[in-house]
């Protein structure tokens, strides 16, 4: 597969704008560069139209879950704009997708490419790392060395990591 | 449309699975609207498809697209409805003097207005007798317990299947003789649905361009509503393009308002065709270079998707330029 077949997101350069015919907007910042974003897109929501708005440190468990609730409750109309570093970003988008918002509905301003998240196929845990993709992490779960492969699960928000020299294993 | 199947689909890329049937029974199903049911001749399963497919028959000397009305599930028959068009090419005409034990053949099923597998409501909207495919759809919703809603408009008297429907549906059905009324109760429903939810229209042009038009307004993306449309005539004139035979090196402009089809054939390019519009697969012709835009019945979702085959048709092109290997 060559680079054009990667599912590793490639983001858009420019910063996503308010969508006009959005009915209620959800804006989600993480980290300070994110919650910049946030207070920018605030600021161009047409007056009357209701805006869901959260920022925090990072895309952790209690942050997913007010989102989670958020889209859960949306009707057709909605629109979710997502600022913060890519890890973060992902986990935001692969809540609000799994609820059935579409890539249409959802636009996103990523800050940093730096970390990233590891899904082991072998025990299923997640970790996150600073390595690039095709580096090496140990799995926290399993402490498996793992290969950081070139595939990113929407699902999941999270590279697909499998075990180095898997193949060479008896 | 990422639909995914309740039921083996027999629409593979390319396939066409030649069909011999014999009708079982004809009803008339409300005026000028016969309802035919289908079978083996010899009797056994006929291929399961997805709902909203659609069985191409060969009828007068024409071949014509016809909505499965069945939840998609293999079965021994197949029914279709049929509204007798008196100015239309005669196929209808063809199709209402068949009669029980008449021997017909057909193409197909094959899919292109599938339900959303992953839509956590559906609404549906048919308009006159755009109700068979969304009959498909609703009874298919119904077997698979998934949540949707039909708003069904007819002219008064002229409701076809309306004692199965509500049998089907209950109060999930909302039955409108009064055009007036039934955009009312589109526009309010399109106002305040759950996100995930998918609109699927079949009817009229203009009935579809109301859905199409209050939805965008109301902030439904376009990849949330989903239109059958009845005919090629249905289709709007679309922007001029140039055909660039890439063998020959002839170029051919093709003017809104105009097929590719009958460009290549007023500049003396002979193209197979049959049905032309969009439904039988005879006009399918080769793509090298430029973004087809796809407007047939006939190509399956991972041959449109592919880019690379135009039906010349009804299709045209997202580009300035199509190249075809001719
Ligand atoms: S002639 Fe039938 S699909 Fe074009």
């Amino acid at each position: 597969m060559g680079a054009a077949h990667t599912s590793v997101p490639r983001w858009p350069a420019a910063v996503p704008a308010v969508d006009p015919v959005a009915r209620r907007l959800a804006l989600l910042g993480l980290g300070a560069r994110g919650a910049a974003h946030v207070q920018r897109w605030r600021a161009a929501v047409r007056p009357g139209v209701p805006v869901w708005a959260h920022t925090a440190a990072r895309a952790d468990d209690a942050t997913l879950q007010l989102l989670a609730a958020e889209v859960g409750g949306a009707r057709v109309g909605w629109r979710l704009l997502l600022a913060g570093p890519e890890v973060d970003v992902l986990a935001a988008r692969a809540v609000a997708t799994g609820l059935g918002a579409l890539d249409s509905e959802i636009g996103v301003a990523v800050t940093s490419t730096r970390r990233r998240r590891v899904w082991c196929a072998h025990c299923r845990d997640t970790t996150e790392t600073t390595q690039p993709v095709s580096g090496e992490v140990r799995c926290r779960g399993c402490g498996r060395r793992l290969h950081v492969y070139a595939h990113v699960s929407r699902r999941r928000g999270a590279h697909l990591g499998f075990q180095v020299d898997a193949e060479e294993l008896p | 449309m990422t639909a995914v199947l309740p039921a083996p689909a027999a629409t593979g890329a390319g396939e066409q699975a030649r069909l011999v049937l014999e009708v079982s029974a004809v009803a008339d199903a409300a005026p000028g609207i016969r309802t035919l049911t289908l079978r083996r001749p010899g009797g056994g399963l006929l291929p399961g498809h997805p709902p909203g497919s659609h069985l191409v028959l060969d009828c007068g000397g024409r071949r014509n697209a016809y909505s499965l009305t069945g939840d998609g599930m293999p079965a021994a028959e197949y029914r279709i409805s049929v509204l007798l068009c008196p100015d239309g090419a005669g196929g209808s005409a063809a199709v209402h003097r068949w009669r029980a034990g008449d021997r017909v053949t057909a193409t197909g099923p094959r899919s292109a207005f599938a339900p959303v597998s992953t839509a956590r409501h559906a609404v549906l909207v048919a308009g006159g007798i755009g109700i068979t495919p969304l009959l498909s759809h609703a009874r298919a919703a119904v077997r698979w317990g998934r949540s949707f809603e039909l708003l069904y408009g007819h002219r008064p008297g002229a409701g076809a299947h309306l004692a199965e429907l509500h049998a089907l549906c209950g109060d999930r059905l909302g039955v409108h003789e009064d055009t007036a009324e039934l955009l009312a109760r589109i526009g309010s429903v399109l106002a305040d649905r759950p996100l995930g939810t998918h609109v699927h229209v079949c009817g009229p042009a203009p009935l579809i361009a109301f859905v199409e038009d209050t939805a965008g307004a109301l902030g439904w993306p376009a990849d949330r509503v989903h239109a059958e449309r009845f005919s090629a005539a249905d289709l709007d004139p679309g922007e001029p393009f140039v055909a660039r035979l890439a063998r020959s090196g002839l170029r051919v402009p093709v003017p809104a308002g105009t097929s590719l089809l009958a460009a290549l054939e007023a500049a003396g390019v002979a193209v197979p065709s049959m049905c032309r519009q969009g439904v039988c697969g005879e006009c399918r012709l080769p793509v090298t270079a430029g973004r087809p835009l796809h407007r047939d019945l006939y190509l399956a979702e991972p041959e449109r998707a592919a880019g690379d085959a135009v039906m010349a048709c009804v299709s045209r092109c997202a580009d300035d330029e199509l190249e075809l290997d001719l």
